[in-house]
């Protein structure tokens, strides 16, 4: 057979296949046209891409979904870049907390156009004049008017409820779309096996925080983490690898979990909102435990992929 | 888009002249971007089995199946009009094509809902819950 | 000789049968398999099996069947027409393999060869023989291959029966070279009427013998050749001449299977899968490695941009 040929890079598209919310392209709304903009990520610090909507009334993320190999068929055209770019509704206050945190550090009441000033990406500026911006502010700062002005100081206590009801709803759909939401690998079997039990709860809540920490810094996802009531597994670094292929079921993997979670009769009756001191700790080891484990069958699992 | 001030401006209103096209998400990495003979071979042999369709493409043999857009989504093929040189300079971008359904194909594995590509379908769906609006 | 079965798809492999003769039923057989259109770049590959009882075997080596390479297309045809009005006492059947399943298979992920390819296409003649209540006992095979493998594979397959595979069978026994012409009409059939699936309106017939060293192949191929698809259907893509073609004349395709060897395309594949975990994609640009993307996010292949 023929010698294969290097892979040259893509250099330069001018093309993108995007599944975009249908308000993007709602022309009755617009008076005129959205556009990509950069904006600071809350949770790196560094530039992400996002759209903001004519006349500034809605924020959208943009996310990709990319995987090596893949290109596009369009109609009668192919386009190399095989990504697929989501462009989803995205609430303003997740990119205006940073801001109201830092100036909060002085302590005072500002008015929030003084908030928002960023000069490597001055577009911050237009996340006031988002649908709501404004008007939902009071979920994450505390307000004072004077004279008809408005000033905010931010509040962790007001951000922290406010988060806590995001992540009620996430889990919410989490559940509604059946989204295997175990720590790490969890096989779709291994689900069915448990009943609906208080131990899946606390899974469904650590998922949507970690969903809804993409959009948080890590002091702020901490702290949601002890508002929610949910002790700290391990560092983050140690986190699990996901596997797209939930084949593991058969793997003793989540044997020792499973047996911890479940051993006190207490469990499965009253499922308490804390743990005690020595649970936690058996909860830590236990957990740490599967994770070296599993690091450990992951690499395969991708091998008997080819 | 280098500098954080350009921005890349999206003609919405462009998508009524848009056409409806097929699209398909292929499973390898075609270094090409323009006209193919895409409905001559590749929908001309398309077979529709019942739980999937094949095809082949350069010799080898794939399955597929067709995902329709998340509810309250639309698939839009964005073209760069008057490219720029220069980084620092706004952007503009129309509407090409529109879609409501594609057709992912699998280099010989039967379509199934592990498919990433099925599986990141679920994301507009937790991004409103994630994203809209809290009650008081 | 009637193709529909195979022409109404002929993107997927077809077996075709004679009627089976009562006397195959009730009297000691013996069997011939040849090929037809092994070497070709373009077409289908065809199996043949011919059978009759053993006790007419001086009757099929009167009608003077030999080697269908030796003959015309014309005396070809003349003889597969002989062939059929003997239908009383002799049968016969096709595996027509496709060349799209002769692609598919040479260049899937778990290599299927040509050798494999046919082996098993003889393997289910012979048994589709049987199971139609030939009484065998005598099998001949021509072969490319190492006759003595290919031998005691088929002896163990089907015990009780004598098997006896030999290159140039088909010179040798008259029931062979009565398979081998089966194979030939049907393969010579089939590619003259080639039904193209594709939606090209009128496709050049002028293919010449498809054999790469053919002057008419290679022409058809330069000619045919699509940037992006490369071919029809019609065309082996695992055949090298096909290969080189596209790969120099056709937009480069990459597969994720491709380039080295499995264990090193494993090896690759497994780094590159860890890299994308561990890496913290969001904003693309690392400036806080620490930072993880969510499992959900990372599964689902999502990242965030940083530029469009």
């Amino acid at each position: 057979m023929a010698t294969k040929k290097k892979r040259t890079p893509n250099v330069q598209n001018d093309s993108w296949v995007v599944m975009a919310a249908d308000s993007v392209i709602d022309t009755q709304k617009h008076d005129s046209d959205p556009a990509f903009v950069r904006l600071r990520n809350p949770a790196t610090d560094a530039a992400s891409l996002y759209m903001l909507s004519s006349g500034d009334v809605q924020l959208f993320e943009v996310k990709a979904f990319e995987e090596d190999f893949h290109s596009w068929f369009v109609g009668q055209t192919v386009q190399r870049d095989g990504r697929l770019l989501f462009v989803t509704p995205m609430d303003p206050l997740y990119l205006i907390i940073p801001y109201l945190i830092k100036s909060g550090k002085e302590c005072k009441f500002q008015p929030m156009d003084q908030v928002l000033m960023d000069e490597e990406f001055p577009a911050c500026s237009r996340l006031l004049s988002c649908t709501g911006s404004l008007a939902s502010l009071h979920h994450i700062a505390e307000e004072k008017e004077v004279e008809k002005l408005k000033f905010h100081r931010y509040s962790q206590e007001k951000t922290m409820n406010w988060l806590k009801k995001k992540v009620e709803r996430t889990v919410i759909v989490l559940k509604a779309r059946n989204i295997s939401v175990g720590e790490g690998v969890k096989s779709t079997t291994y689900i069915r096996v448990k009943s609906e039990s208080d131990y899946h709860e606390e899974d469904y809540l650590r998922h949507a925080h970690g969903m809804i920490s993409e959009y948080l810094s890590e002091e702020l996802s901490k702290a949601l983490l002890k508002h929610l009531q949910l002790p700290e597994l391990t560092s983050p670094k140690v986190t699990e690898p996901p596997s797209k292929k939930r084949k593991l079921s058969e793997l003793p993997v989540e044997a020792g979990e499973d047996y911890t979670k479940f051993n006190s009769s207490d469990f499965a009756r009253k499922p308490p909102k804390k743990m005690t001191a020595a649970q936690k700790s058996l909860a830590k080891v236990d957990k740490s435990g599967m994770k070296s484990m599993s690091s450990f069958f992951s690499p395969k699992v991708k091998a008997e992929k080819n | 888009m280098s500098s954080n001030t350009s921005v890349t401006r999206v003609l919405v209103s462009s998508v009524g002249e848009a056409q409806r096209v097929p699209v398909h998400l292929m499973p390898c990495e075609i270094e090409h971007n323009g006209p193919a003979q895409v409905s001559q071979y590749l929908t001309a042999t398309t077979k529709d089995c019942k739980l999937e369709k094949t095809v082949s493409f350069r010799g080898r043999g794939l399955k597929g199946q067709e995902l329709s857009c998340p509810n309250g989504y639309t698939g839009l093929v964005l073209k760069e009009i008057n490219k720029s040189g220069s980084d620092q300079e706004d952007r503009t971008v129309k509407v090409s094509s529109v879609f409501d359904k594609l057709t992912y194909w699998n280099l010989e594995t039967p379509p199934n809902s592990d498919d990433t590509v099925v599986m990141a379908m679920d994301w507009p769906e937790l991004a409103e819950a994630i994203h809209g609006p809290v009650e008081d | 000789m009637d193709l529909s079965p195979f022409e109404t798809d002929n993107s997927v492999s077809c077996r075709l049968a004679s009627q089976i003769p009562d006397v195959c039923r009730t009297e000691d057989c013996c069997l011939g398999i040849d090929e037809a259109g092994r070497g070709p770049v373009l077409g289908p590959m065809v199996y043949g099996i011919c059978f009759c009882p053993v006790s007419k075997k001086q009757e099929l080596k009167e009608s003077k069947v030999a080697d269908s390479k030796t003959l015309t297309e014309a005396e070809r045809e003349n003889l597969f027409q002989k062939l059929d009005e003997a239908k009383s006492y002799i049968g016969w059947a096709l595996h027509i393999i496709s060349p799209n399943t002769i692609s598919t298979s040479m260049l899937q992920r778990s290599k299927y060869n040509l050798n494999a390819l046919s082996h098993d296409s003889a393997i289910d003649l012979v048994q589709f023989a049987l199971d139609s209540g030939v009484q065998l006992k005598e099998v001949f095979v021509d072969t490319v291959g190492p006759a003595d493998k290919y031998e005691e594979k088929l002896s163990k397959r089907f015990p009780g029966i004598e098997v006896t595979v030999r290159p140039k069978a088909d010179s040798l026994f008259p029931i062979v070279s009565a398979a081998s012409i089966c194979a030939k009409v049907a393969r010579d059939h089939v590619v003259k009427g080639w039904n193209f699936a594709e939606d090209l309106g009128e496709v050049d017939s002028a293919y010449g013998s498809g054999y790469p060293s053919d002057p008419k192949t290679k022409a058809w191929l330069l000619k045919c050749l699509d940037p992006v698809f490369g071919y029809p259907q019609f065309v082996r893509f695992s055949w090298s001449t096909a290969q080189t073609l596209m790969d120099s004349k056709g937009v480069t395709v990459h597969w994720d299977d491709d380039d080295e060897d499995g264990e090193k395309a494993a090896q690759r594949h497994n780094n590159r899968s860890m890299l994308a975990y561990f890496s913290a994609s969001a904003g693309g640009n690392d400036q806080n490695p620490t930072r993880q993307t969510h499992r959900f996010f990372t599964e689902r292949r999502l990242k965030s941009l940083d530029t469009l």
